[in-house]
């Protein structure tokens, strides 16, 4: 395994490990949340369709 | 609709093609790339540090220019307004998602390399005070009452985009803790060429997946203006009915 390296017990692999997986939750996390409110704002908004045709149109 | 479904499928192709990217890049960073000789294999962090360091000082920059534009067409042309306003939330926050782990991935970096997690030098105290400029924006959005907050932000956002090229230049500037410029930094700058791949797909991959997050959150702050449109709207409809 090429990788075994970064499950390694020493300070430098427990940190490059922590840097490359917070990158992923922090990014993740983040679009998590934006779709989260996405979905949300999409059901509060789907009984007003009729609301700016110019927007509509736009979109 | 027509629209919607053609935005939709190019958003779609987008992030799977961000998605490829970086972990492509990643590949390459964590694999293909060689041990660097005096700091070993934590010098890896550098291809997810420097790409989103860099990035973190680019998206101030829209932020700025899209507050300018909220502060020039409030008044003239409020619809307008509401979408450099929407611009502008959203830079920002992918602003504090990239400063914050340009300062984490730092973080961690520095208690490998220096044996301190953070040392209060020119460079790390500069980005530091753009995350707090950024977070207090956000929070001043959050928090305030007044029918003025979009036009207070907007404000706070030109003087926060003066800590950008203080960033910046700051390891010109001062003699700090932290390494001299990658890039440009001098004769004895750059990085050696079998690691250019990894460091330019690290860029492209982190680049991409910052337009995606920028368009999506701007897409939702459309979308709640809409509803509170919307809103308003019946609202007003309803104070009327009372009236006659």
């Amino acid at each position: 395994m090429r990788l075994s390296w970064l499950f390694g017990s020493s300070m430098e692999a427990h940190h490059l490990l922590a840097a490359y997986v917070a990158v992923w939750l922090i990014q993740g996390g983040y679009a998590g949340w934006i779709a989260w409110q996405w979905m949300r704002a999409g059901k509060e908004l789907q009984p007003n369709l009729s609301l700016n045709t110019e927007a509509d149109e736009d979109m | 609709m027509r629209h919607t479904r053609i935005y939709r499928t190019v958003g779609l192709v987008w992030f799977l093609l961000t998605v490829a990217a970086i972990v492509y890049a990643t590949r390459l960073a964590l694999v293909v790339a060689p041990t660097e000789a005096t700091m070993g294999n934590v010098q890896r962090i550098f291809y997810y540090h420097v790409p989103t360091s860099m990035l973190s000082l680019l998206f101030p920059y829209v932020n700025f220019v899209a507050s300018l534009f909220y502060l020039g067409w409030r008044r003239r042309n409020p619809m307008r307004a509401l979408t450099a306003d929407a611009v502008a939330i959203a830079s920002a926050e992918v602003t504090v998602v990239y400063s914050s782990i340009c300062l984490l991935t730092g973080m961690l970096w520095g208690r490998a390399v220096w044996g301190i997690w953070w040392t209060w030098d020119a460079r790390l105290t500069s980005m530091l005070l753009l995350w707090l400029l950024y977070v207090s924006y956000l929070m001043l959005r959050k928090l305030s009452a007044t029918g003025q907050t979009q036009t207070l932000a907007a404000v706070l956002s030109v003087f926060a985009a003066i800590d950008v090229p203080i960033v910046y230049m700051s390891i010109q500037w001062w003699r700090t803790q932290h390494p001299a410029p990658v890039f440009g930094g001098g004769p004895d700058s750059g990085i050696d060429p079998s690691m250019m791949p990894a460091f330019g797909w690290n860029v492209l991959g982190w680049a991409m997946w910052g337009v995606f997050l920028l368009v999506f959150r701007y897409s939702l702050e459309r979308r709640r203006q809409e509803t509170e449109q919307e809103a308003a709207r019946k609202s007003i409809e309803g104070s009327m009915e009372i009236a006659q």
